[in-house]
Parts: structure tokens; sequence; C-alpha cells
């Protein structure tokens, strides 16, 4: 699992989502994590932070996760940042269109907190090796 | 034996081709026996649905060459719909980007060809939002939902409930709205579950929570309606505070009401259809 140390940016631009992953990480043991309400506003956070982990919803005005996603893996300094996308639909073109821009994994709205936790350790399992590079 | 990864989705005169993934060279084989042995399809319009692969092998080029100069010979149509830009490109490419012609969506062929499809409000349309709705309150508020007896309003009434997240639905065949309409005691409840913490009073930034439970429902029902063909495109919900009822255009249309108990309150689907 993620060190609860590591620095998180969650994405979505519903404050009530924000708040309720905000709460799940936080009952998983994470306290460093900040918030952004679009793909743009976090970009501009992931250029000067150091996160260890970015939660990104997918469907936001200005700029989507999905861009948001490209964005980060297009930059060779951030590329390898894990990368989890929150989305309400899951239908298969949209899955495979984030497998192919590098997401690391999804997680499908309604989630419960076990659930998500589930999706970060799977999240790190995938990462481990990337990240120890 | 390698398994069949495609539909032909049978419709009155147009069949439309749906993958399971990507184009699976081992189904090449499969396909060409699929319409080799149907004649119906070279009488059809064709339409090949690309959503879900973003590249094609050249045998994939000759099978869907050989079903175009059947279509054609028919005077029927052959294209294709929600085209990747990769696979676009990789059209071009391959030198078949003035033979493969794009559509947008299915409503852009069919208008083309001239044939109307008229969808109705029914249970099979109707159900995946009840069960969206009862799915996403017990997983993410913890709350049992139970649907009520359906009953119709007027598109002009006004809105159920002092709280609602609104979503236009966009498709191949019709448009419409959903609402989802809480009492302000429900939705305060209900929320106040969602977050861990307890609120007893509407604001703006809380009142937003009706565009998200409105956003996973309206969501989780399009997986299934997308499935059965209704294409149904990508929205971003709205909140609405108070009764009075401006969900666009489609107020004047007719309404379905769908209201729902709880052990936190009662709330309203609404479903409406453009005029």
């Amino acid at each position: 699992m993620f060190d609860p140390k590591t620095k998180v940016l969650i994405v979505d631009d519903m404050l009530t989502m924000r708040k309720i992953i905000l709460k799940i990480l936080e009952e998983l043991g994470f306290n460093d994590v900040d918030e952004a309400e679009d793909g743009n506003e976090a970009w501009e956070m992931v250029k000067k932070g150091n996160y260890g982990l970015i939660v990104s919803d997918w469907n936001m005005p200005n700029c989507t996760g999905l861009e948001f996603l490209k964005l980060v893996r297009a930059d060779e300094k951030f590329a390898k940042t894990p990368f989890l996308l929150v989305t309400a639909e899951a239908e298969r073109g949209k899955v495979f269109e984030a497998i192919k821009c590098g997401v690391d994994n999804y997680v499908v709205k309604p989630f419960s907190k076990d659930a998500l936790k589930e999706k970060l350790e799977s999240t790190y399992k995938k990462v481990e090796t990337r990240l120890s590079a | 034996m390698s398994q069949k990864k495609f539909t032909f989705e049978k419709h009155d005169g147009y069949y439309v081709i749906k993958f399971d993934g990507a184009l699976d060279f081992n189904n090449c084989k499969l396909f060409e026996e699929e319409i080799d042995g149907n004649s119906n399809y070279a009488n059809s319009h064709i339409i090949v649905d690309c959503e879900s692969f973003i590249t094609l092998h050249q045998d994939w080029i000759r099978l869907f060459l050989k079903l175009k100069s059947a279509t054609k010979l028919t005077g029927k149509m052959f294209k294709f719909i929600h085209v990747h830009k990769e696979l676009q490109a990789s059209f071009k490419r391959l030198g078949v980007d003035q033979s493969f012609k794009i559509a947008k969506d299915l409503k852009e062929v069919l208008d083309e060809v001239g044939i109307t499809v008229k969808r109705t409000i029914n249970t099979e349309f109707i159900n995946p939002f009840l069960l969206a709705t009862v799915h996403v309150l017990k997983i993410q508020a913890a709350v049992e939902a139970t649907a009520g007896q359906i009953y119709m309003k007027k598109g002009s009434e006004n809105l159920n409930g002092d709280v609602s997240g609104i979503i236009g639905i966009v498709s191949e065949t019709f448009n419409g709205s959903v609402v989802i309409s809480f009492p302000e005691k429900t939705f305060l409840r209900i929320l106040s579950k969602m977050m861990g913490q307890e609120l007893t009073k509407l604001d703006k930034s809380n009142v937003a929570g009706a565009g998200e439970i409105t956003n996973m429902i309206f969501g989780n029902a399009k997986v299934v309606l997308n499935q059965n063909g209704y294409g149904i495109r990508q929205a971003i919900p709205r909140t609405k505070q108070g009764k009075e009822n401006d969900v666009g255009s489609d107020a004047k249309a007719p309404a379905i009401v769908v209201p729902f108990e709880t052990q936190l309150g009662e709330f309203f689907v609404e479903i409406y259809l453009a005029a």
C-alpha cells in the first residue's frame, strides 16, 4: 500500500466527491492531501508540488481527467506519478482509452471505503516496480 | 476454437456491428464466415461502431471493403461511427480514408438515410435509472431506497423536491432530462451520511451534492442503456435549489415520476422527454 506520508492530489469539480475521497484517505492514514477543481488547476499544482499519487475525476469542465492525465504522462518530470481515475461510467471504450493514455487504475462511482482501499492497494502493486526504478 | 468477439445488431433496415474490445486477428475468419453466410447484410445499411478499437490489421481492412462493396451494389450505406483520432490516422496511413466514410454517431447515419427511430419511455429505459438510484444510495450513502408507484405529471409542473440534480439526455434517438429531486430534510440527511458529517443547513457547496448523486445515477444507468443501443452521450449535471421547474424546453413535455422511500425520507426521480 502507498505510504500514508505520500502527498496526494484529489481532482474533482464536485466538492462533495472531493470531501468523500478526502475522508476515506484520511481514514486510511493519508494526511498530506490537496484538492483541485479541474485538470487545469491540478496541472498547475502538479508542476509546483511533489505528488506521489493523483486521484482524479474524469468528467470535469475546462480540462477533463483524461486531458489532465495526458499532461502528466507527457512531462518526463511527472510521467511516473501514480494516477487513479474516478469515473461515474465504466463503458468499455472509455476504459480502453484511459489505459491507452497511461492510467494506472480506475474506480467507478459509487464506491465504498473498502472498494477505494482495494483500488489503491492494487494500484500500488502495479506501480511499485516503476517507482523504485 | 476462437470465440466471436463481434455482434451484428439487427434493426429495421440496418445493422450495427459492434466489437468486444480490440479487433482480434483470430476473429477475421469468423467475421468472414458471418458476412458470407448472410445475404441480408448486403441488403441493409451497415454501421460499424469503432468505439472499442483504435487500430486495425490489413485483414480487417479487406473484410470491411468486402462488406462495403456488397452494400454498394444494393445502394446501401456503409459507414463507421465513434472513430477515434488514432483510427482515422490509421485509415489515412493504410490508404482507405476515401473508401471508409465516417459519421459522428448512429443518429447522423440514420438521418442521412432517412430512418427515424422513435424511442419511447418504457421499462427498458426507466429500469436502469431505478436500479442505479438504489445502487448509488446503497453504496455511497449506506441508504436503502425503495421505488414506489410510478406516475405521470405535466412537464411544466413544479419539481417535487427543494434540491435537485438535473442532467440532460442527449442520445441518438431522443433528448430529455433526468432530475433527482430531494426535499430539503431528506437531502441533508443523505448528504450527511455520504460525507460522514452532520449537515444542518443548505448552502451552495452542499447543494452541489445533488449534482454528484445525479451524476453517479446517470453514469451507471448510461452504461446499461448504451449496451441496449440507446447511444446516450456523456453530460455534466447541474443543480437547482427550489421547486420552480426550469428543466429547459423539456418542461413542456410530460414527465414520469418515480417516488422513492428511504429511512431518511422520500425523494423523486423525474424523467422528462423533450417535446
